[in-house]
């Protein structure tokens, strides 16, 4: 952390004499009101409601609609899911404490709003006192309790999410499904499969920056991240195809056709290579549609109410759905891999949460491009 | 019997330069085929020759590749040829230089503007044998947790007073006042010269990849607001007139410094759009008492939002974080914290669209030391006001257009009008942010300590004054334009 030039740690622990304390004290002599916050913070940071900073774009914030991260649209769903009432704001993962988005920031206190409409004179007792201090906020890790003992009590009509919300045990062997399999597919198919780089640079790259050279610089980041994500979780999605003989290009887009196939990804010598990814996408959803099939209820885990792993489902079914549906499913078209799954289980159950979720929304599901 | 000897009619026969093996003949001839020539016209008097002559030897170290110390001048009678007329003074001019290092490197440490840092530098100086000089930078500190940069500058048409110059860089800075860092990548075009009467002016582009990143967990909304990536592209214009007598200690004289730009509008393009400027005026009177000296400055600072593309009346985006002035600190309103005036989101200080500042002080001979030494006993009270850019700023007056009505950031020209002015008007509500105190100054050449006591006298809620002893040690107090001097 650094530190904050709120206090002169060195100078502070010097005992200052009772009557030069006193005479301090008398300073400032004067003290108006707070200066005025920026514009930009005032239009953005003083909202009366809990904001959630996410992926999205500034249309879709204003209409509480999804997120295009999965990550973010998991959680999302979930504070809807408690009956929470807050906003969401675009953002970057530069703006949150954890270095990920999502993070949720209370509203401000009634108090700390710098508006100019208490202009009673400075209290005479303590003129200097600052403002309250801004909310600090809240990671991703702790959404869930804090939503709970701040959600409006009569919307929350959600028991899935008001009692038991761990993944039930037999939940969490079905996590690694989601976190890995599907993960790694839709990372696959959105940064390293170059025919979606139109939709990559629509999602991600035109909000952070108008200059071409800013974008192409943080596409090679974003690229080479997530190549190194799927690598990480590699071993279970069984997409390696060891140190190929033309490997040497670390995060570089290869055309490599004697593998009849359009594009490879090489990272630090090791090759993704999509196919493999994607197969082992469609046996995870096999697997989670069977699942969804055995359950009693529409549900996972035979639950009334959709739980942390509905969302977790839902958040790459509905993105997949609505961004990957066009083309060939060999070729990264993740939404009819989901529409196929089983019996069409993961395609009803997602349309089943954005309705449960978005009530407003007229039940009408967007579908993608 | 000097002023006779002036009057006397001459010429220049021949001009030799001693000890340039590494500079480009046509370098030379810039600054001293005029002289030759000039001295070939009729009526032309030594005492001129002489005055060119010290002219174009000033010229030539303005170059900073001669040594200061190694300038000679030699003058001799050139030998008559048989039969020409006796009517004037063949003169041969034999100037001795001596080169400075081509290649130095440096390395050391600095402190100053409450930063300690280490740098290493390589500068490669008359690379092509034109005075062409390349810089090269690596430092680290306190708050610049490390910087790069490299510039290549070249005098043009062999003028010393007119520069042209590159630059890359790429920095990652600390603000802690506003719990952020803030990496840049980026680099600029800068074209700088002198004018006959010593006043220097720079016109940049600069093109600058902002990142604002490594929020500490402390960090606020506004902060937060402002995290992630923005291009500037900006033209700048800096016009300074440094008439002091001593930069560092100065006792008479005045600088003026004017800074304007213009950034993101018509084909400049990048993510921010706005123009800015910035004024700064200094002056200094020695008062009757010896050693004894009386200063004021004032500054203003403004930002108007511009809307991107080439119109002038389309929707603009308020500023941010890093577009913001700051004020306050020790170099700047004393008294208060670094950035510790103006607009607060609990602990940072998240900067203002409009700026007032000004400092009075009076500086005094020490009884003991007396006016030769470098110390004074010093007066002071300064005064400053930053504002931010707000369309709520009215909302006793029912901010109905404001707020509620629009959607999203964007501002119309008409709301931007609206709000500045109201900015600006806030400057004068109220008395101005003031503090005031008395100390003590060492200045030397290469460095200035000031050790005050001063206490706010008044502030808003949120600023952040600061009671009691500061110790302000600052190596130069003209930041900004120091990495563009030329000349001495």
């Amino acid at each position: 952390m650094t530190t904050i030039p709120s206090s002169t740690p060195g100078w502070s622990k010097v005992q200052i004499p009772r009557p030069l304390q006193r005479l301090f004290d008398l300073f400032p002599l004067r003290a108006y009101e707070p200066n005025h916050l920026p514009e930009r913070s005032q239009q953005l940071t003083s909202s009366s409601l809990p904001t959630l900073y996410i992926f999205t774009t500034e249309e879709d914030a204003r209409l509480g609609l999804p997120s295009f991260n999965p990550t973010c649209l998991r959680w999302q769903t979930l504070l809807r899911l408690t009956g929470l009432e807050f906003r969401v704001l675009p953002s970057t993962n530069h703006a949150s404490p954890t270095g990920a988005l999502p993070f949720l920031l209370p509203a401000r206190s009634n108090s700390s709003s710098s508006s100019s409409s208490s202009t009673s004179p400075p209290s005479s007792s303590s003129p200097s006192q600052p403002p309250p201090p801004p909310p600090t906020p809240i990671p991703a890790s702790k959404l869930l309790p804090y939503a709970q003992s701040h959600a409006n009590p009569t919307k929350s009509s959600h028991p899935a999410t008001s009692g038991d919300r761990l993944f039930p045990t037999r939940a969490r062997a079905y996590v690694a499904l989601v976190s890995s399999h599907l993960r790694s597919a839709w990372l696959c198919a959105l940064y390293l499969d170059p025919s979606r780089s139109d939709l990559l640079d629509a999602l991600y790259l035109r909000p952070a920056s108008s200059s071409a050279a800013v974008r192409a610089a943080l596409r090679r980041q974003l690229r080479k991240a997530a190549g190194e994500q799927i690598l990480d979780s590699a071993p279970a999605a069984g997409a390696l195809q060891s140190g190929s003989g033309s490997g040497s290009g670390t995060g570089e887009v290869g055309n490599n056709k004697s593998r009849g196939w359009g594009w490879s990804w090489q990272e630090d010598g090791t090759a993704i290579n999509p196919r493999a990814v994607y197969a082992s996408a469609r046996e995870a959803m096999a697997a989670l549609a069977s699942l969804l099939a055995e359950s009693k209820t529409e549900w996972f885990f035979d639950a009334d109410a959709p739980s942390e792993f509905d969302a977790a489902v839902f958040s790459y079914t509905h993105l997949m759905i609505q961004y990957m549906s066009d083309g060939e499913e060999e070729a990264g078209a993740l939404g009819k891999m989901v529409r196929r799954a089983g019996e069409g289980e993961l395609a009803r159950h997602r349309e089943m949460l954005w309705r449960f979720a978005w009530p407003e929304g007229n039940g009408e599901v967007k579908e993608g491009r | 019997m000097l002023d006779e000897h002036r009057l006397t009619p001459a010429s220049i026969s021949k001009l030799e330069v001693h000890g340039a093996p590494n500079t480009r003949r046509a370098l030379l001839d810039h600054v001293l085929k005029p002289l030759v020539d000039d001295s070939a016209a009729p009526g032309t008097t030594l005492g001129q020759v002489l005055d060119r002559i010290g002219e174009a030897t000033r010229k030539l170290s303005r170059f900073d590749i001669f040594k200061e110390e190694g300038f000679n001048v030699f003058l001799s009678e050139a030998p008559r040829p048989e039969g020409a007329p006796a009517d004037r003074t063949d003169l041969e001019v034999a100037i001795n230089v001596k080169e400075k290092s081509r290649l130095v490197f440096t390395a050391g440490t600095d402190f100053g503007n409450a930063e300690g840092s280490a740098y290493t530098n390589a500068v490669a100086r008359n690379i092509f044998g034109g005075a062409e000089t390349l810089s090269i930078n690596a430092s680290t500190g306190t708050r610049t947790r490390s910087a790069y940069n490299a510039t290549f500058s070249t005098p043009i048409n062999g003028n010393p007073d007119l520069r042209l110059s590159v630059e890359a860089l790429r920095s990652a800075t600390q603000k802690p006042w506003a719990s952020h860092e803030e990496r840049l990548t980026g680099g600029n075009l800068r074209l700088a010269w002198l004018t006959e009467n010593r006043d220097t002016h720079i016109l940049s582009y600069s093109s600058v990849w902002r990142q604002l990143t490594g929020l500490s967990t402390t960090a606020s909304p506004t902060v937060r607001a402002d995290a992630g990536d923005s291009l500037k592209s900006a033209l700048t214009h800096t016009f300074v007139r440094d008439r002091r007598d001593n930069p560092m200690l100065p006792q008479r004289g005045y600088l003026f410094r004017a800074v304007s730009e213009l950034a993101g509008w018509g084909p400049l393009q990048g993510d921010v759009s706005f123009t800015k400027a910035e004024l700064e005026a200094q002056g200094n009177l020695p008062l009757p008492l010896n050693g004894a000296s009386l200063g004021a400055g004032f500054r203003f600072g403004l930002l108007y939002p511009l809307p991107t593309g080439y119109s002038l009346t389309g929707t603009a985006q308020p500023s941010r974080i890093n577009d913001r002035f700051q004020l306050g600190g020790p170099t700047d309103v004393r008294g208060f914290k670094l950035g510790g005036l103006g607009p607060h989101d609990g602990a940072d200080s998240v900067g203002g669209d409009v700026f007032a500042a000004g400092s009075i002080s009076a500086l005094l001979p020490l009884p003991r030391t007396g006016p030769e030494s470098p110390l004074r006993l010093q007066f002071f009270a300064n005064a400053g006001r930053l504002v931010a850019l707000s369309t709520k700023t009215k909302s006793k007056s029912k901010g109905k257009e404001g707020k509620e009505g629009r959607e999203g950031l964007a501002m119309d020209s008409a709301t931007v009008f609206k709000s500045v002015k109201s900015a600006v008007g806030e400057l004068g509500n109220g008395l101005p942010s003031l503090a005031a105190g008395v100390g003590l100054v060492y200045a030397h050449p290469a460095a200035r300590f000031e050790l005050n006591f001063s206490l706010p006298l008044v502030l808003r809620r949120g600023e952040e004054g600061r009671k009691g002893l500061q110790l302000i040690p600052s190596y130069h107090s003209v930041s900004g334009i120091s990495s563009s001097q030329h000349g001495p």
